[in-house]
């Protein structure tokens, strides 16, 4: 499919080598609503959970440290600039890199959080997103030996033979794992439960953007 | 359609389709090895594996596009790893810090166990080997090289007993490589952006890459001689 069908008039292409960006008002408008968000998130500061404690009357007060605010802060801008770099982007390699930055950042943003049921769901999302780097990269790669070309603007134009679907499902596994949607939820979901809520927000903020992103990249190359 | 230029051999074209199925059998058995351990550390260690085979599907493909797949998909994977090993072991921390009295049980096998390395090629010939791993480390230049050339610091570092490294001159190291890696930052940058200057961004990218890789090997090496050396 032209992306021009999906994403609106063509507002012009950023060639750099072989590595041609493009941008239409939908991604843009994903690019510029992500980066809005990191600024927000570079600038406030993290809430405090006040929990009931049992047995007793008073409540407690769920603090986050100076240096892990600090380590948090760090890693969700960096996972927020990644997913506005994955919004923007017009070539299936970066994609692919910037998916995989992501799963990475969001295992790192609650590393160092104190709770032990929290490190055992982030344990389990890691173990999730390593093993669907073989599907996500495994995919990528089928795609480039099948068709030559990584870049989307050539890769709209072609028609998908069955190698390229096969690669396309492929990734299609390797982001829903990557991101942490549908069946794996329940490990994600597990790590929102920790104080420090802002930084927490932008791990789900860039799956639903992802996934946007990726509907759009599979119905390019597949339609 | 096929776009392969006529100076591949039908040999390396017959062998991409039996590499993809390896890859994928191979991803296929390490899954089905994880579901049936349970012990955390075998699992972790069997989802590199994972990686592997995602290794072998991609490398294929084996045009210099799908290399520059591969060195990310492998920083990805050794970075994953490393974070959840981080993660399991502050668990571990943090459940022998609410419960102290609780001896390690079984899961004590996370912490690392020193050990001593008795080679006879540490006490005879590291300065000659360490020498011509170097050479021919510059002389290959780019990732390889440093690879090599940091193998052979390495070596030298693992063999010689002097001990207690100052601070300053593994600061100075690490910066090194940091510069190192500015270079080569530069040298991608304009690649981009001037492709008629390619050969000096070449040359910037690979010897920036040189020097990072090969002082970032190295420090591995001071790092595991300060660890393997304590008692």
């Amino acid at each position: 499919m032209d992306f021009v069908t999906l994403g609106g008039n063509l507002l012009g292409t950023i060639s750099l080598g072989d590595i041609v960006l493009y941008v239409t008002p939908f991604s843009l408008f994903l690019f510029v609503v992500l980066l809005i968000f990191t600024l927000l998130i570079a600038i406030s500061k993290t809430e405090t959970q006040v929990e009931a404690t049992f047995n007793k009357l008073g409540n407690t007060n769920v603090k986050v440290g100076l240096k892990e605010f600090k380590q948090r802060r760090f890693l969700s801008v960096i996972c927020g600039i990644a997913s506005a770099g994955a919004m923007i982007t017009g070539d299936l390699f970066n994609f692919t890199l910037f998916m995989a930055l992501i799963g990475i950042l969001n295992i790192g943003i609650v590393s160092a959080v104190k709770q032990t049921s929290v490190l055992n769901s982030a344990y389990q999302y890691g173990l999730i997103a390593m093993m669907c780097s073989l599907p996500l990269f495994g995919g990528a790669s089928i795609i480039l030996a099948s068709t030559g070309t990584l870049c989307l603007a050539i890769l709209s134009q072609m028609h998908a033979n069955p190698m390229v679907i096969f690669g396309a499902v492929l990734m299609l596994l390797g982001v829903i794992g990557e991101s942490g949607v549908a069946p794996f939820f329940a490990s994600k979901a597990e790590m929102f439960r920790t104080p420090g809520s802002p930084f927490i927000v932008i791990i789900h903020l860039s799956s639903l953007f992802i996934i946007v992103r990726a509907v759009e990249i599979f119905l390019l190359i597949l339609w | 359609m096929l776009f392969l230029p006529n100076f591949v051999p039908d040999v390396f074209v017959s062998m991409y389709l039996p590499a993809i199925y390896a890859g994928l059998i191979v991803g296929f058995i390490g899954s089905m090895a994880i579901a049936l351990r349970r012990e955390e550390i075998h699992i972790l260690i069997l989802t590199d594996l994972i990686g592997l085979a995602m290794i072998l599907v991609v490398s294929a493909v084996g045009t210099d596009l799908a290399e520059a797949l591969i060195l990310p998909g492998l920083v990805v994977e050794l970075a994953e790893t490393l974070a959840i090993s981080e993660i399991l072991i502050s668990r571990e921390m943090h459940k022998i810090e609410q419960n102290p009295r609780k001896n390690l049980s079984k899961s004590s096998s996370l912490f690392p166990v020193s050990f001593a390395l008795d080679m006879e090629i540490m006490t005879t010939a590291p300065n000659f080997i360490a020498l011509v791993l170097i050479a021919y480390g510059i002389f290959l230049t780019g990732f390889t090289g440093g690879a090599v050339a940091g193998g052979g610091i390495v070596l030298y570092m693992l063999s010689k007993k002097a001990r207690g490294m100052p601070v300053l001159i593994i600061d100075g190291i690490a910066g090194v490589s940091g510069i190192a890696w500015c270079l080569w930052i530069i040298g991608f940058v304009l690649f981009f952006l001037t492709p008629s200057l390619w050969l000096l961004s070449l040359f910037l990218a690979a010897c920036g890459l040189l020097l990072k890789v090969a002082s970032k090997v190295g420090l591995i090496g001071l790092l595991m001689r300060e660890d393997i050396d304590k008692e």
